[in-house]
Parts: structure tokens; sequence; C-alpha cells
């Protein structure tokens, strides 16, 4: 390591919550909205892309293949030369890593769109259509409701990883918590990179555990399970 | 009520119809029980009443009225079905899978669970202890009661049942029959009933269609008649060698012509008279008696019945 910058932090004090406390509102605050914002469009924009084309690939078979190469395809990029590419089409800022971090979260989205869809017992559905539901019906009264809890699970993955990336956004303008933790690299200043990274490390464990709380309630009919006369 | 008319289907892809030229009517309040090797056509033959499967050629009327005429929601409305395999809403409580098709037709919350409470009531399942559970919290055999609920909800005309009885072990399967048959005689349902069980077939069914490979009805009749004149060797051998104790088990000796007792009746076994003719053979045979007494109520002796008769009854009817 540089061990110029591990001296320099000798003889301050490790963490200065004076810069804290004169910063949160200017910079701070500022950065962990960002980085909210940066992480959690990405996923919702995906999973508004996901969700149909989940259930079209579902229903229409031939285009699962397709549609799982293309997004694998965009998912195998590494984050840094992905936000590159897009900068002599979109320049620098937030929309490079917007875009990005969509693309990134296709795969995960849409596979467990259709996992979660084909999860519904053959029986179940046969039983539905058996008692006269329509398509519609059977999509959102049956098949959605009982695919959910794998389609949050996808959405928790997806999620935890686009704040993870998103901390590297400030390399093209970005923003986010990232820029905290490059200003506090190249400042030698620990605080600014310990706020930085306890902050994504917050968003992104909270995001895990919500969302991980959310499965269970989506299936309470497993939860209760167990008590079976 | 219904009828087939030279009802014949062929699956896309494959060149061979899995059901041909099929014609029956099953009347109202009856239940027609579909019975006959795996892959015969049962399923298939049953799907295309509610046309979760469209037949290829000739027609089937409901009422009257061609079922391809009616929208397929529509008469899958009209007519209760309990699927192979039971499928039940695994995220929906017991009151939500019974009320489904209710709630389709448009019943309010209150009038679906006063519905409800009385099917589990008749289905022996107690409404406060199961109505608010997961399907997953109930047994094979419980969901299997909550499934025929279910398809009498709406209270329909017509009921589809495949297997129904399938996903439980031989001591409840019988004892779902005997609860079906007995509620049955209240509602008087017209239902078409798939097993490939001939046992099942012949004590559920008011008729029994036999169908062989290839979807071709080998015999339509009634229980009686399929085992004492079997249409064909193959009907022969699918209801067994057996058959003629098949059929006596279909008699309680207090519905057969008996003799007058005489004299020296204490030795002789005793028989109440819901007892089957096949039992009373098997009591005489084992008792090594040539007549036993039929009692009828606590102790009247109604007559006697002998191995003799016995006989000649099955003589009689063609066996
Ligand atoms: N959807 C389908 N597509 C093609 N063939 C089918 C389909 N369903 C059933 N079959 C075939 O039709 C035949 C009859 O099936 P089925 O009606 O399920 O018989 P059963 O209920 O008597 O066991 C079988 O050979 C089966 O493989
Ligand atoms: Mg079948």
């Amino acid at each position: 390591m540089d061990s110029g910058f591990s001296l320099a932090l000798q003889g301050r004090p490790p963490v200065d919550f004076d810069w804290i406390l004169r910063n949160l509102s200017g910079d701070i605050i500022p950065a962990f909205l960002e980085h909210l914002y940066l992480s959690l469009v990405p996923v919702a924009v995906a999973l508004a892309i996901s969700l149909p084309l989940g259930i079209l690939a579902h229903r229409h078979r031939v285009i699962y293949p397709p549609v799982t190469a293309v997004a694998g395809v965009l998912y195998t990029i590494p984050s840094l030369a992905f936000f590159v590419m897009l900068i002599p089409i979109m320049g620098i800022g937030q929309a490079p890593v917007l875009v990005a971090l969509t693309a990134y979260s296709l795969l995960v989205l849409i596979r467990n769109v259709v996992t979660g869809l084909d999860s519904v017992p053959a029986e179940t559905q046969d039983a539905a259509r058996g008692m006269g539901l329509t398509d519609r019906q059977i999509l959102f009264g049956v098949e959605l409701p009982l695919a959910l809890p794998v389609i949050v699970a996808g959405i928790r993955i997806s999620t935890v990883t686009a704040v993870g990336i998103a901390t590297i956004a400030d390399f093209v303008g970005g923003g986010g918590l990232g820029s905290l933790i490059f200003d506090g690299i190249g400042q030698q200043f620990l605080t600014a990179i310990l706020v930085g990274s306890l902050l994504a490390v917050a968003i992104a464990v909270s995001a895990d555990l919500g969302l991980t709380w959310l499965e269970g309630r989506l299936r309470p009919w497993a939860r209760r399970a167990g008590g079976a006369a | 009520m219904i009828e087939f008319r030279e009802v014949s289907k062929v699956y896309a892809g494959s060149g061979e119809p899995v059901v041909k030229d099929l014609s029956f009517e099953v009347p109202e309040g009856e239940i027609c029980v579909l019975v006959g090797p795996s892959g015969c056509g049962k399923t298939t033959t049953m799907r295309m009443i509610n046309r979760l499967v469209e037949l290829t050629s000739g027609d089937i009327l409901l009422g009257g009225d061609s079922v391809t005429k009616i929208s397929a929601t529509r008469l899958r409305r009209e007519i209760g079905y309990a699927i192979q395999g039971i499928g039940l809403f695994p995220h929906r409580t017991i009151v939500d899978n019974i009320g489904t098709v209710p709630r389709l037709l448009g019943w309010d919350r209150g009038r679906v669970r006063m519905r409800a409470d009385e099917l589990l009531d008749l289905v022996g399942l107690e409404p406060g202890q199961y109505r608010d559970r997961y399907p997953a919290e109930l047994s094979g055999g419980q969901q299997q009661r909550v499934g025929v609920a279910r398809a009498m909800a709406a209270d329909p005309p017509v009921m589809l049942m495949d297997e129904p009885f399938g996903a439980v072990d031989p001591i409840t399967r019988t004892r779902l029959q005997d609860e079906f048959l007995r509620i049955q005689q209240g509602i008087n349902k017209t239902i078409v009933f798939v097993t490939h069980d001939i046992d099942e077939a012949i004590k559920m069914g008011d008729r029994i269609a036999i169908l062989e490979a290839g979807g071709v009805l080998a015999q339509y009749d009634t229980p009686g008649k399929v085992l004492s004149e079997p249409a064909s060797e193959f009907v022969a051998s699918f209801v067994g060698a057996d058959r003629v104790l098949k059929h006596l088990s279909l008699v309680r000796v207090g519905d057969v012509e008996l003799d007058p007792a005489n004299g020296d009746a204490g030795s002789l076994p005793r028989l109440g008279e819901d007892v089957s003719l096949r039992d009373a053979l098997s009591e005489l045979i084992g008792a090594g008696a040539e007549r036993a007494l039929v009692i009828s109520g606590g102790d009247e002796v109604r007559g006697e019945i002998t191995l003799d008769g016995i006989r000649q009854l099955n003589r009689r009817s063609g066996g």
C-alpha cells in the first residue's frame, strides 16, 4: 500500500466528526440521495422491462434463449468499461451509469420472472382455467402472486449489486457515495472514505434485509405451512 | 343432459385419434363413470366437455346446446371441475379457494363465506377450524375434500371429476367415496367421473363407460350389466375374473326375495339386511352353512338366504 497515505493518517483523530457535521447537508446527504437514485432507478426501470418480457418469454418459450443471451452478454461487460463505452453516446454524468446498471439488472430479473412463473404448478393453472378464469385473471390472480416471492428475490439481488457498482459512478462524473470515497482517497482523508463506504454498506444491507423480509411476507402460505393435519 | 355425438379427438402433431367416434348420453342427475386403462383418453374425453380440450369432430350437447357455441369461460363457470391431483391455489386460503367461481360470478364476501362454511360442513371439515388455513396446512385427503367442495361452490348442475380421490390412501378413499355418494343423494348433480379403477367405477357409477386404448367405447351400461353381460373379451378381462363376486357386492341381502325362515334357526349365521350378497356368500362359506338368517332392525327375522338362492340369483341375472 501507499505508505505516505498511511503516514498521513497518523496524528489526526481517526474520524473527524466535526467534518461530518459541517458537510452533512452540503455533501453527505446529497451524495447519499444521489446514490439511492443511481441504484434504485435502474432496478425499477429494469423491472418495468423484465416483467412484460419475462411474461412473454414464459408464454412463448422460443424467445427466452435469445433474450437471456442478450441480457447475459450485457451482464458480462465489466462495469467501468461499460460506463466508458457509453460516454461517446451520452456524455459523462449520471446517464451512462443509469443505463449500464439497468442493463446489468435485466438478466437476473428476467430469469427470476420466468423461473417464478414456471414454479406455478401445472395443475394449479389447469384448475384455474377449468374454473373459467380468463388468461388475464390467471396471470394477475394466480401466476404473478405465486411468482412474486421469486421476483422479489431477483429485485433484492439486483438492488444489492447496483448499490455496489454505483460506488464507482463518480469515475464518469455520476456522483453518489463514490464521490466521497474518491475525494477521501485523493485527499488522504479517512473520514470521508469511511462515511462514503459505510453509507453504501448500510444501503445494501438494509435493501437486502428489507427485501428478504418482504419475500417472506409475500409467502404466507409457506410461512404457516408445517401445521398440516 | 350431456350428449356425446360421434366425438373424436386428434391432438395436433399426431395422426392417431385418442378419442374415436364416441357417442353416449349421461342422463340428468346421474353419475357417469369413464373408466379404462391409463392413456385410453378418459381425461381427454372429460376435458372436451368444458373445452379445456377442443374436439376435432362430432359434437357435445349440454342441455341441448352445443358446447362449442358457448363462450369457454362462461361454460367453465357453469360446470364444476375437480381436477386430477387437486390443484388448489396454494396462495389462497380454503375459503378463498372454495369461493373462486362464486367471486367470478360476482357474489359478495358474506355470501361466499356462508357458502364455503356450508360446503366445508358438507364434506366433513369443521369450518371454524379450516376456512382460514392455506392448502399446505391440510392433509392430502382434506385437500381433496376441499377440491370437491370448490367444484360444487356455485351449485353447478354439472360436475366433472377427474380421479378426484386419486391422491389418498385406500381407507380415506373409501370414506370419501361413501361421503360423496351420500352428498349426491341430496343434490342430484349430473356428474362425469373419471377413474382407472374398475372397483371405484362400479361403486360410484349409475352408468359406466368403459374405454379401450384409442378412445373407443367398449361398453356403456349400468354396473350390473357391465358385470353380468360384458360386451367383449376386453371388458370381461378389464372388470376382472372376480366379476361375479363384484356383481354380488352390488346387491344387499335385504333387497332380494328371501325364503321363509323355518325351524331350528338357533345355530344359523345371522346377517343384517344391509350386508351385500358377496359378504353373505363369504359368511356362509366361512361358517360352513347352507343358509343364514336375515335380520332387520334390531331382532326381527326377515327370512333366510341360501347358497342355492344366491347361485340362482346370479344365474338369472345372466352371470
Ligand atoms: N395435450 C396433449 N397433446 C398431445 N397428446 C396428448 C395430450 N394430452 C393427452 N395426450 C395423449 O392422449 C392420450 C390419452 O390421454 P388422456 O386423455 O390423458 O388419457 P387417460 O386420462 O385415460 O389416462 C395419451 O396417449 C396421451 O399421451
Ligand atoms: Mg387421466
